[in-house]
């Protein structure tokens, strides 16, 4: 807005006879440079981006203004957390006893019981406002009842002062008694719902964690590397349980020491007790938890399956002359090729639906398979495109073998088909090794520099 | 509400501060962890270790050729471009073409020592050797924006242990001389050194937003304006006004003359001096302490000395440069006499001794009048005069002395304060904090590039002032000055004589000028026929500024029935026309235009 500044001097009435001079332009401006600075600059510079004359730029400036201010109005807390804080309490809740405050429920007199411990201070200091507005004493100065009126008060004062103090709070926490602890025998607990029964029951659990975030118990696709994660944790887990709510309050009164001293150590010790209590719980949930997952039984199985895969196509390969250990191999990729056919089988009589797809993919794939071997075979009998007679080192054999590896992964699956009847086509020797070397050329860019032996 | 964290840094020669918004949106000049609030612009490396900031100074006297000091000067310069002749300080080494240093480290072993073997029985193997784990000397070669970008993480790292997160923005103050090369080199070892720049702001730009100057309003309820000795400019500022800006850090004295027209600064005229700084005092007081060292103890010395000078008397003034250093601090701080004990000075003699304020100004007069002869120097080559300047900012620690300061009010009108509301040695830091603030909060969905490009060209500002002629009056009473960025919009009041029912007034083209009066001696220049003045005892001529109409641009006049003030509002476009409007208050919509 324009400042108005008032001059030092006043105005008399006109003379008489005076009249206006003629209206004349004023000199040419001229160009000084400016010092990008300050708020008035930048005032500037917004109206000449904007193209606003003086009197756009002030209704603008003015109306954001004006904006802000409502925007800072609405922005209170009157308009956070709807509703939170202000149901009607139950009978229950409201006969709450201060002098009992250990026994009361402290989120459910603020109104915060659906929300328990994942309630934020934000909330809890809404709540308490207003549950501090519809209960405070002076408003129920005039009403009809009791002594007992600011009882409930009372309990609402408890709760916050409870609530907001992180390490009551967690005391609190750590024995709220309304937040089902009870967990299914896992041995009856059927495999395909193992996880949606668990995961919540550890999500429930990781409330106690002093890391957080803490993993989630994944579901059954889980890799084995999540649900070792996952148990790993578990059997780390570090919590900040405690059970001083449970104390024996010291009776302040008395007078005798070892009286004081007696009572803190059987506090002390039944602490203990109960944490230690907890810890097995937890560790012996854990333990029949990990018994009985399914996803470590599948695990297993498919480790035992690599495994056992792995010893038939390692056995005394430093024995074995060249053909022997390529024959090993081929042998070890049919098995292989068979048992994960057996297995894709087995998985698709369970899910029919997927059937077709997979059906045709796992076709092409074992065409390439059958494909690949029969062009290793032509290199095989070729004795590695070497003269004849020469024993093969085992470094140009893998080389050799690698390279077709890659160029089949590289190759269209149609092309390998090409390529397949194409070194059938040419018999033993050179014309098949060309036959290769074309088609590794025909690759182009992607196989340049990674091929030695064909290229 | 939140404000976003910004940082506004003060990079000196030799002294840096920095300066944050704090809670209330005020800024603040904070102290590093060492508790300085002026951090020297200092490394030292010595041996494993690496000093940065006022820790680095103290290594000057034994470790000279190990710490680098005075390298923000050379940022954006060539090898070739720059005086290599620092005596104390690390070399600068000439094969490479941006300035670079080479100083001597000790690296840190390069291969872990062998395992301890694990049986208690004696082994075979030799015992290992001890110069194994030993340190390797080194050296180190370190560009300048290398240099600059170590130290302002340093600054950086500061400020986010004060504010608790990372500033997000940062305006950095660079001299009102620096290229924008040299803008540009400062700008890129900034960004190394982690900080997002908004701005380069120079330096007297800073200081002139730090004081908030041409914002009334807010400057006076802040308690920033200067106390003069007549006048009202210590309760209201004037909205349209002339400012010098006196920086006089360490090493240079650099003068701006700014016209603010609304809190709009136009340049109209700067000059430096680099050879006028804060180590000119060290230097008076080094000369003045070793004759008294000399004196006392029979021992020659003579400082400062030159570079052919013997190690024993180059020890001797860095050391004594160390403790000038408090003394001076000490003299500006308090009125009292400052000490200045050095052990050890030369030959195994301790100085300690003090001097107090009276004798200081005795001895750096002549720097204060080279001071206030560049004042005048660089005012004039504005085409101004003195008597036309309504302030005076002082910046930079240098300006502290009190000696100083009345000496440069004694040069000024006694109307003229020279403020030092905020503590010179801050207000950049102060500027470039609260730049940031501004950079940062633009609204309208205006981006900063945007907005600071406005200004990277000269800008069409107005060549003359427009003000008000009363009928029959000669005087000419200044609405517009002369170098207001255009467009400008001025709105003033004019109370009105009790029972006029219509006044009118012209508006006039003036120019400035300056007018002397001569009080009992003959007449030196023209004399005009104006009498009456009010300061002439000590003076022998008085000045004043005064504007004389020249040209006339039209007339408005307004019929009275409330008997209000009249309101005029003047508007200059862009293209330099003017649009005029005059109305009695409260009946904005029978105004009179300009025709």
């Amino acid at each position: 807005m324009a400042s108005v500044e008032t001059l030092p001097i006043t105005l008399s009435a006109l003379p008489s006879g005076w009249s206006k001079p003629a209206a004349a332009a004023p000199s040419a401006p001229s160009k000084l440079q400016v010092y990008p600075a300050g708020p008035s600059f930048i005032s500037a510079a917004r109206r000449q981006i904007l193209q606003r004359s003086f009197a756009e730029d002030d209704e603008a400036t003015a109306a954001s203004r004006a904006a802000k201010a409502n925007a800072v109005k609405n922005d209170g807390e009157e308009n956070l957390y709807p509703g939170l804080g202000e149901e009607e309490e139950s009978a229950t809740v409201l006969a709450s006893d201060p002098k009992e405050w250990k026994k009361q429920d402290h989120y459910a007199i603020l109104g915060l019981g659906g929300l328990r411990y994942t309630a934020s201070d934000d909330h809890i200091k809404v709540a308490h406002r207003r549950k501090v507005l519809r209960h405070h004493p002076d408003k129920k100065a005039g009403a009809n009842s009791g002594t007992n009126d600011d009882a409930f008060f009372k309990c609402i004062q408890k709760a916050h002062e409870t609530l907001t103090n992180t390490e009551r709070r967690r005391q609190f926490d750590s024995v709220d008694w309304n937040i089902a602890d009870d967990v299914p025998n896992p041995k009856t607990v059927p495999a395909d719902q193992y996880c949606s029964t668990f995961a919540p029951i550890f999500a429930r659990e990781a409330r106690f964690s002093k890391v957080q975030p803490v993993p989630g118990f994944g579901d059954d696709n889980s890799s084995k590397k999540e649900v070792e994660g996952f148990y790993d944790f578990w059997y780390n887990f570090d919590s900040w349980r405690s059970f001083e709510w449970y104390d024996k309050e010291v009776n302040e009164g008395s007078d005798s020491r070892d009286d004081k001293r007696f009572t803190e150590k059987k506090n002390k010790s039944e602490r203990a007790r109960r944490k230690k209590e907890d810890n097995v719980r937890l560790r012996t949930l854990v333990d029949e938890v990990l018994a009985s997952d399914p996803r470590i039984k599948r695990i297993k199985a498919e480790e035992k399956a690599a495994r056992s895969a792995k010893k038939g196509g390692a056995a005394t390969p430093s024995k074995m002359t060249p053909a022997e250990k390529k024959k090993a191999e081929d042998a070890k990729k049919a098995e292989e090729a068979k048992k994960a056919e057996e297995e894709k089988k087995a998985a698709e009589a369970s899910k029919a639906d997927r059937e077709a797809a997979k059906k045709a993919k796992e076709a092409a794939r074992k065409n390439l398979k059958k494909w690949k071997k029969s062009i290793a075979t032509v290199i095989t009998s070729s004795n590695y495109f070497l003269p004849e007679g020469t024993a093969a080192p085992p470094a140009t054999i893998e080389k050799q073998l690698a390279e077709l590896d890659m160029l089949v992964e590289l190759l269209e699956p149609e092309q390998v088909k090409d390529l397949k009847e194409k070194v059938d086509a040419a018999g033993k020797g050179e014309p098949a090794k060309d036959a290769i070397v074309s088609a590794v050329k025909s690759v182009g860019d992607a196989g340049q520099g990674k091929f030695e032996q064909f290229a | 509400m939140s404000r976003p964290p910004v940082l506004g840094v003060n990079f000196g020669q030799s002294y840096a501060s920095i300066a944050v918004i704090d809670k209330e949106g005020h800024p603040l000049c904070i102290a590093n962890e060492e508790g300085e609030r002026q951090i020297a612009c200092a490394i030292s490396y010595a041996g494993e270790e690496v000093y940065i900031g006022n820790g680095a100074k103290p290594h000057l006297v034994k470790n000279g050729k190990n710490t680098i000091m005075g390298f923000r000067n050379l940022l954006g310069h060539t090898y070739d471009e720059v005086d290599h002749t620092a005596i104390l300080t690390a070399p600068l080494i000439p094969d490479s073409k941006t300035p670079a240093y080479t100083v001597d480290v000790l690296l840190p072993p390069t291969k872990a020592p062998t395992p301890a073997p694990r049986s208690a029985a004696p082994s075979g193997t030799a015992t290992p050797n001890p110069g194994a784990n030993e340190p390797v000397p080194s050296t180190k070669t370190l560009t300048v924006p290398e240099v600059t970008s170590l130290f302002l993480s340093t600054l950086l790292g500061s400020a986010t242990d004060f504010l608790g997160v990372k500033p997000t923005q940062c305006v950095i103050s660079a001299p009102t001389w620096f290229t924008p090369a040299q803008q540009e080199a400062l700008k890129a070892a900034a960004e190394d050194a982690g900080m997002q720049v908004l701005q380069v702001l120079d330096e007297a730009a800073a200081v002139l937003v730090g004081y908030r100057v041409g914002l009334s309003e807010e400057r006076k309820e802040r308690g920033l304006l200067g106390q003069p000795e007549e006048g009202s400019a210590g309760e209201e500022e004037k909205r349209d006004k002339r400012v010098v800006v006196l920086d006089m850090g360490e090493t240079s004295l650099s003068v701006s003359v700014v016209q603010v027209s609304e809190g709009e600064y136009t340049v109209l005229g700067r000059g430096r001096d680099d050879k006028l700084g804060g180590r000119e005092f060290d230097d008076l007081l080094l000369k003045h302490f070793a004759k008294e060292f000399s004196k006392k103890t029979k021992v020659d010395l003579d400082l400062p000395c030159g570079e052919n000078a013997s190690a024993v008397d180059k020890r001797a003034e860095a050391k004594l440069r160390l403790a000038v250093e408090h003394t001076k601090r000490s003299l500006s701080a308090s009125s009292g006499a400052a000490t200045c004990a050095v052990e050890s000075l030369k030959d195994g003699m301790d100085l300690s001794t003090a001097i107090n304020r009276l004798r200081f100004d005795g001895l750096a007069s002549g720097v204060y009048s080279k001071i206030g002869q560049k004042l005048v120097s660089v005012v004039e080559s504005a085409s101004l005069d003195l008597s036309q300047i309504d302030e005076v900012l002082l910046a930079g620690s240098s300006t502290l002395f009190p000696g100083l300061q009345s000496h440069l009010a004694l040069l000024l009108p006694p109307t003229t304060p020279v403020t030092a509301a905020i503590d010179p040695s801050q207000v950049i830091a102060i500027g470039c904090a609260l730049t940031a603030l501004h950079l940062s909060e633009l609204e309208d969905g205006l981006k900063v590039d945007d907005v600071l490009a406005l200004a990277k060209e000269p800008v069409v500002c107005t060549s003359a002032p427009i003000g008000l002629v009363v009928p029959g009056s000669e005087e000419l009473i200044k609405i517009i000055s002369a170098g207001a960025p255009l467009p400008v919009r001025r709105r003033v009041a004019i109370p009105v004589e009790q029972g006029a029912s219509q006044v009118g007034f012209e508006l006039w083209e003036g120019k400035d000028e300056v007018k002397v009066e001569k009080v009992e001696k003959a007449p030196v220049e023209k004399d005009e026929d104006d009498e009456d003045d009010d300061y002439e005892e000590e003076d022998e001529e008085a000045k004043t500024a005064i504007t004389v109409k020249t040209k006339a641009l039209g007339g408005l006049q307004v019929d009275l029935k409330n008997g209000g003030n009249v309101i005029l509002e003047i508007i200059v476009q862009r293209g330099g026309d003017i649009e005029a409007r005059a109305w009695e208050e409260g009946r904005e919509s029978e105004a009179d235009k300009l025709a």
